[in-house]
């Protein structure tokens, strides 16, 4: 009999679970998903609600970082302590490429953090749910204006971006200058590079396979190049069924350009680390290295000596444009109830001219904010500005927005690898790009 | 009276039992039963995982994987993983169980030895092994002058040998002890008795301990088995599932599409392919050893 009672007792919780799990229509304000909530509390904007920050508050946040940022959250609280000490932050710090998702999921359905940091990519994922906070103009107005493009939709702007990274192929300009080869433009320039590289025993091209994220991430420099730079629409016609990546032959050179670096770089690319890697082309054990600003932090770190430069991947017409990524974008909850803490948060980011120098030192990134330079030696910064002032630099957001970083790029940089492992053909991975076209999109 | 007498105190009893059961029963039901039954509810819908709208599309998540080539991959290399683990962890274990119980020297050092890296976040192994197949043992080769291949985790084809290596590393000890436990209980006379009667070690080994081990074996077969179908940790921190797909588990693949990839409800459906395999093959395994137990 009690066996019984506990079976029934045990059955009626699991079919409540089951019933009440999903939950897609409950009414329940509390219980609703936060992205179902924030509609009417995102049209309030930014510093409407009245909280007192001359009594101790307490903001969490999601930091989701790249390589280069671990441990600025240490230098903000610092800051953050001597300008605002009844201002405490709660760091969640986790790695933006396999975390900061995860997270962001989670929490849009528990209630999300007060300020979330991310890249500017995550605003046009993250904004059309109605979850994201407008950013007050002020702080705004302290930052580039090339800052607010791809983070601003329908006028409201609801990311406040902080440091740039740029992406193309760094060279080692002493090995450069003694082989007597030039910057190439054209992809027969770099075939000669890597001709004359493999007929001095020189490795042409340092990479790290084993991080999917590396493939992933070079891909879309070469995409950005061959394909939006001549349609910048090319991800919407993709999922309007006009263009596949089995039909288009500026996709396939994209994708053909990862081979070009797997048969010129060191046999042992899927073991190697990205650190591991960085070092290989500090040591001149490679003449390139298709990355981004990322490996600065590796290269002065290895060698602070190392000189430098980069330049874009050439493309197939020769007019390939230094890639531009906005990188840490601060977005912020239009559910919290601190906006005036949170306020003060973007005041000591935006204002604080000292601590901005120190992040942008320590990242070894380029300033978003209107007045602030980084003052470490970046031995490719010439290379960077010669390019801006040409007018030959492309922000990746672009093409980030077009087709999604999670469950697309990423899993297609999984069949580009399996590719180059020869366990699929070139056919099966562009299919296999195709096939995801539903997840291409973030909504 | 006696009768009446003997009720009330079972009665107690079963509420004694009830309300200790009740804390474990109620965390079990809240961690593990709900949820498996809320991803259960959710394989039939298209959820992305962000959207309040969660709409219905019956069972076409369980027809697409049929036809989805990602997932039948990964579940090969997961039954590949989970066959070579049970079968060199299992056997490894025993002989080096035998051997410390056989009254080496220095048992406790070996014992310990052993043990320890089970103790080690399998996150931390599969990031030891992927230095020491990718610098350590390379470097090693520039030492000594030859050359071996130890870039097992960088190519497709050798992925799982250098996985097998790492989780068996650190596994083995954990099952050694539950081997080295059964064996030190084996009562002496029996193998006395055997001996007696004429049995040389290889015959007292398969009829006598064999046998007496039938209760670690069922468990450590189980554990090992189950432990390895949820291989996930280990493959973060070492291959990312890759080279490519090459060692995309069952569990990567359904995270890789669930969180990464926004599709909620297909990756649930594939979890609960899972949680499916996983029953049924702890049933028939228990099953069957256990038989064996009852028979010896």
């Amino acid at each position: 009999m009690k066996r019984k009672t506990i079976d029934i007792l045990l059955a009626a919780v699991m079919t409540a679970a089951s019933v009440t799990g999903c939950g897609g229509s409950g009414s329940g304000a509390e219980s609703e998903p936060a992205a179902a909530q924030t509609e009417s509390a995102s049209e309030e904007g930014g510093g409407q609600t009245e909280a007192d920050v001359s009594e101790p508050v307490t903001l969490t946040v999601l930091a989701g970082q790249s390589t280069t940022d671990a441990g600025i959250e240490d230098m903000i609280d610092e800051a953050l302590a001597e300008q605002y000490p009844n201002i405490t932050l709660e760091w969640e710090c986790v790695d933006w490429g396999n975390d900061f998702q995860p997270k962001m999921q989670q929490y849009m359905q528990s209630g999300l953090p007060d300020i979330m940091i991310g890249k500017a990519q995550d605003v046009a994922t993250y904004a059309p749910q109605g979850i994201l906070g407008e950013i007050d103009s002020t702080y705004l107005d302290r930052g580039l204006d090339a800052a607010r493009e791809n983070v601003t939709i329908d006028g409201k702007t609801y990311g406040l971006v902080y440091n740039a990274l740029y992406q193309g192929v760094y060279y080692n300009k002493t090995m450069f200058a003694e082989n007597g080869w030039e910057i190439p433009k054209t992809q027969e320039d770099l075939q000669a590079i890597i001709d004359d590289c493999k007929a001095k025993g020189i490795t042409p091209f340092a990479s790290h396979m084993v991080d999917t994220w590396s493939i992933g991430n070079v891909t879309m420099q070469f995409m950005m190049n061959d394909v939006f730079n001549n349609d910048p629409e090319w991800g919407d016609k993709f999922r309007a069924g006009e263009v596949s990546f089995s039909e288009d032959q500026a996709a396939q050179t994209a994708y053909q350009y990862n081979k070009l670096i797997f048969d010129n770089t060191y046999p042992e690319t899927f073991s190697t680390e990205q650190t591991d890697c960085d070092a290989k082309m500090v040591l001149g054990e490679a003449a390139m290295k298709v990355s981004g600003s990322w490996s600065i932090q590796n290269f002065l770190d290895i060698d602070e000596s190392f000189d430098f430069g980069i330049f874009p991947f050439p493309n197939q017409t020769g007019d390939s444009k230094l890639i531009f990524e906005p990188n840490i974008t601060v977005m912020t909850s239009a559910q919290s109830e601190h906006q005036d803490a949170i306020n003060c948060v973007l005041d000591v980011l935006t204002g604080n001219q000292e601590l901005a120098t120190e992040i942008y030192d320590y990242t070894k990134t380029a300033s978003m904010l209107k007045d602030v330079t980084p003052t470490f030696a970046n031995p490719s910064q010439s290379d960077i500005d010669s390019y801006a002032s040409d007018g030959m630099i492309v922000d990746v957001t672009l093409g980030n927005n077009q087709l999604v970083w999670g469950g697309f790029q990423e899993e297609n940089a999984k069949d580009i690898a399996a590719w180059l492992q020869g366990d699929i053909t070139f056919e099966d991975a562009l299919a296999a790009s195709d096939a995801r076209v539903d997840a291409s999109s973030a909504n | 009276m006696k009768q009446k007498k003997k009720r009330a105190m079972e009665k107690n009893l079963e509420k004694q039992y009830f309300v200790m059961v009740l804390p474990g029963m109620v965390i079990f039901t809240i961690g593990l039963i709900v949820p498996m039954f809320m991803a259960f509810r959710y394989s039939f819908t298209s959820w992305d995982g962000m959207t309040a709208e969660k709409p219905f599309v019956g069972l076409q998540n369980y027809i697409d994987l049929l036809h989805d080539a990602d997932f039948r991959a990964a579940w090969w290399f997961t039954l590949k993983f989970t066959v070579c683990n049970t079968i060199i962890q299992n056997v490894l274990a025993l002989v080096f169980a035998v051997a410390l119980d056989s009254g080496i020297k220095a048992q406790k050092l070996y014992r310990t030895a052993f043990f320890i890296p089970c103790l080690i976040s399998s996150l931390i192994v599969g990031f030891v092994w992927l230095k020491m197949f990718s610098n350590v043992l390379p470097a090693l080769n520039d030492l000594l002058g030859t050359n071996f291949n130890f870039l097992l985790l960088g190519d497709g084809k050798t992925v799982l040998s250098g996985l097998l290596i790492a989780n068996n590393w650190q596994w083995i000890g954990y099952w050694m002890l539950i081997y080295l436990a059964g064996l030190q209980s084996i009562p002496a006379e029996l193998h006395e008795a055997a001996k007696v009667d004429g049995a040389n070690a290889l015959t007292r080994f398969i009829h006598v301990t064999i046998p007496m081990l039938a209760p670690a074996i069922t468990i450590c077969v189980v554990g090992i088995t189950t432990g390895s179908l949820k291989v996930y940790d280990l493959l973060v921190s070492s291959t990312k599932g890759g080279p490519g797909r090459a060692s995309t588990s069952i569990i990567y693949q359904t995270y890789a599409t669930a969180i990464n990839g926004r599709q909620y409800g297909y990756g649930s459906a594939m979890s609960v392919t899972l949680v499916f395999v996983l029953l049924l093959v702890a049933l028939i395994q228990v099953k069957g050893l256990k038989s064996r137990e009852v028979q010896q």
